[in-house]
């Protein structure tokens, strides 16, 4: 299974992903970890930056064309932002990596919501 | 209209203080975020897809000029430029930084505005009737009754850990504006037979996962006591209400537990044990509350405006406007102004800065400062001079806040759904867009007449779908967006929940079903009838017939 690990930033709120060194706003610089035992790993680490990030977890996502996309549309608007203002969210600034987002289909829960209610 | 006291204003000033420490202490890491999430959420913040979202209290709907104002500064100074009005008439702010949390919270509190009861299980945020003041129908101003209510319950220390949230709606006119009856207290004021004002009191009302409609408690409870038998309602649901199951906390599932019958004895035994005199408002504090809502300035004008009629006569677009987003005043020639924010192809519910702007300056200049927020996410004028219509319809005109729509197909009430919210499972805004777009033309909206289309994204049923004479539910089918239509509800005074149509169907279908529905009713009507009337008379038979055609 290929994955993402995702949070929400503390201090603003902003999506971000995990790029191997830090935390990018763009999900095409994000690390896709192809074995589970990494990916678990740097969830486990990324739980313990309490002041810089908010409910970190790892989202599935799939290869589309050398790039990557999340399976989840909830994911994938994550990624993107709002579609009823293409102006707002990390998909104002447009380009390849954004348009691959945009075109992916796939569907799966997201676990991102399915632990939020879990948690409600 | 009611101007916050220094001990409202010292509270509120101490409040975001307060909030600003506790900001401080979990970016510094000496709190965690399981500390510090019902910290931020009684102050209306919640962590949603994009960034925060800040949900401002606007108590009763009822903003002045200034207020509105201020809304607009902090949307344009530290969000992208825009808000989005609710459903239970709060406004929500979708693009919030945790740092710049503090500053607006200070900004809101300089005009006596906040976000204090918009989260966690306490008294929310009421709600009113939003002619209040200004209704040639009420038999008193409902937010003289709201705002006593919230000065009771701004945190009230019995009622502020009660098993789950609590909404209270007023009304005091015989046409629910309000949706009292899916509120979990709706008060209805009448004059009884002696002329004397009393409530009728409803309880249990709600939607999400198990919508009911209120069961009336008590026919006749004198004005006097209003306090003291709330306190015994809330009294015995906080012993009694559920706290191990989220899904049946609310006092809808006590009431529906219990029965009304027993939970009125249960109340009324509690109260008839209370201090009732330690409870309720003493006459002088009620008179001090009454005179913030006294009407001023009224003048006195003919029934009809000369200048008025003459427009209309010459303006086919303003004969329609004043066709649909006008209300009759109790004040002869005033009336009440809807400001659609159901502009076709846009957000439901959505106002930008720039809008704000313009309505607060409409209201300073042409209705007495006062703007109102209804729940079904439009804004009001509440006192415009029939002389000034032309103009205000003109101004509202140039800024697309004049869609001749209120009540009909393309006023849509759509929560924000999986565009912006954590909880969702399917968007509703495109849903809302492609149907608006479906029916843009005027006239054939205007022939189809009163429709209420309500959307949700998920079924805590922000959008109100169980009540729509059309209700949407997104649905979240293995990862795709389907969508469950029902036929049959409302949230007035004839309330009812809508009935399940048939299966889900994908995004796509949603706009083109509605076409079918409206094609049923259109051969189905008979003389005066709306869509709703239609349906109740026929039942879910020949609508489901003609929408389901295509899958037999």
């Amino acid at each position: 299974m290929l994955r993402v690990l995702t949070a929400n930033r503390l201090i603003d709120g902003e999506v971000v992903f995990w790029s191997g060194q830090d935390w990018t706003e763009s999900f095409a610089k994000a690390l896709v970890f192809e074995d589970d035992g990494s990916a678990e790993a740097s969830e486990t680490a990324a739980k313990t930056e309490v002041t810089r990030l908010v409910d970190p977890y790892l989202i599935e996502v799939m290869e589309m064309g050398g790039r990557f996309a999340p399976v989840s549309f909830r994911e994938r608007l994550r990624a993107l932002g709002p579609t009823n203002k293409l102006d707002h969210g990390k998909q104002a600034v447009g380009g390849a990596d954004i348009a691959i987002l945009a075109q992916a289909q796939g569907a799966a829960r997201s676990k991102g919501r399915v632990d939020l209610i879990r948690r409600k | 209209m009611y101007l916050y006291d220094d001990i409202d204003r010292r509270m509120l000033a101490d409040r975001a203080q307060e909030f600003r420490a506790q900001c401080a202490r979990r970016l510094a890491g000496e709190i965690n975020e399981d500390q510090f999430k019902p910290l931020r959420l009684m102050n209306g913040l919640y962590l949603q897809l994009h960034a925060y979202m800040l949900r401002i209290a606007i108590p009763y709907g009822t903003l002045s000029a200034d207020q509105l104002r201020a809304l607009a500064h902090v949307a344009r100074t530290y969000d992208k430029g825009y808000g989005h009005f609710t459903t239970r008439t709060n406004l929500q702010l979708h693009w919030i930084k945790l740092r710049d949390a503090p500053d607006i919270l200070d900004h809101l509190a300089e005009v006596g505005l906040h976000a204090i009861q918009t989260s966690g299980n306490c008294i929310r945020n009421l709600t009113a009737d939003p002619y209040a003041g200004a209704a040639g129908d009420e038999v008193d101003d409902s937010r003289v009754w709201a705002e006593v209510i919230r000065q009771w319950s701004t945190f009230h220390p019995e009622f502020s850990y009660l098993p789950r949230k609590f909404k209270i709606a007023v009304t005091a006119s015989p046409t629910d504006r309000a949706a009292t009856r899916i509120y979990d207290i709706g008060l209805r004021l009448y004059r009884d037979a002696d002329g004397e004002l009393a409530f009728e009191v409803g309880v249990g009302g709600g939607l999400g996962r198990l919508p009911y409609i209120g069961a009336v408690i008590r026919e006749r409870l004198p004005v006097r006591h209003l306090l003291s038998f709330l306190q015994a309602i809330l009294r015995v649901y906080n012993l009694h209400g559920r706290r191990d199951n989220i899904h049946k906390a609310r006092i809808k599932v006590l009431v529906a537990s219990l029965g009304p019958d027993e939970l009125a004895r249960q109340v009324e035994a509690e109260w008839e044990a209370s201090d009732k005199a330690a409870a309720d408002l003493p006459h002088a504090e009620l008179a001090r509350i009454r005179a913030g809502f006294m009407p001023t300035g009224f003048e006195a004008l003919p029934a009809v405006s000369r200048r008025f009629e003459a427009a209309k006569a010459d303006s086919r677009a303003l004969a329609r406007f004043a066709r649909h987003n006008l209300a009759p005043h109790k004040q002869p020639g005033y009336t009440i102004v809807h400001v659609s924010l159901k502009a076709i192809g846009e957000t439901p519910g959505d106002c930008s800065a720039d809008q704000m702007d313009l309505v607060a300056d409409l209201a300073d200049r042409y209705s007495h400062g006062e703007i109102r927020v209804a729940y079904e996410q439009n804004l009001i004028l509440p006192h415009v001079k029939l002389d000034d219509v032309p103009d205000v319809h003109a101004a509202l005109d140039a800024a697309g806040l004049a869609t001749p729509n209120i009540a009909l197909i393309s006023d849509i009430i759509a929560c924000p759904g999986l565009d912006y919210c954590a909880l969702a499972n399917a968007r509703a805004i495109p849903v809302a867009q492609d149907i608006a777009r479906r029916f843009a033309d005027p006239d054939l909206a205007e022939k189809i007449g009163e429709l209420k289309i309500k959307i949700s994204g998920c079924i805590n049923a922000c959008g109100h779908h169980h009540v729509g004479h059309i209700g949407i539910l997104g649905v979240d089918k293995k990862g795709e967006e389907y969508y469950q239509l029902s036929l049959g509800g409302s949230g007035e005074g004839d309330a009812s929940i809508a009935q399940i149509l048939g299966p889900a169907v994908p995004a796509a279908r949603v706009a083109p079903f509605i076409d079918d529905l409206v094609g049923v009713y259109l051969a189905e009507r008979r003389d005066g009838e709306r869509f709703l009337d239609t349906v109740r008379r026929t039942g879910l038979a020949p609508f489901k017939a003609a929408a389901y055609a295509d899958a037999h």
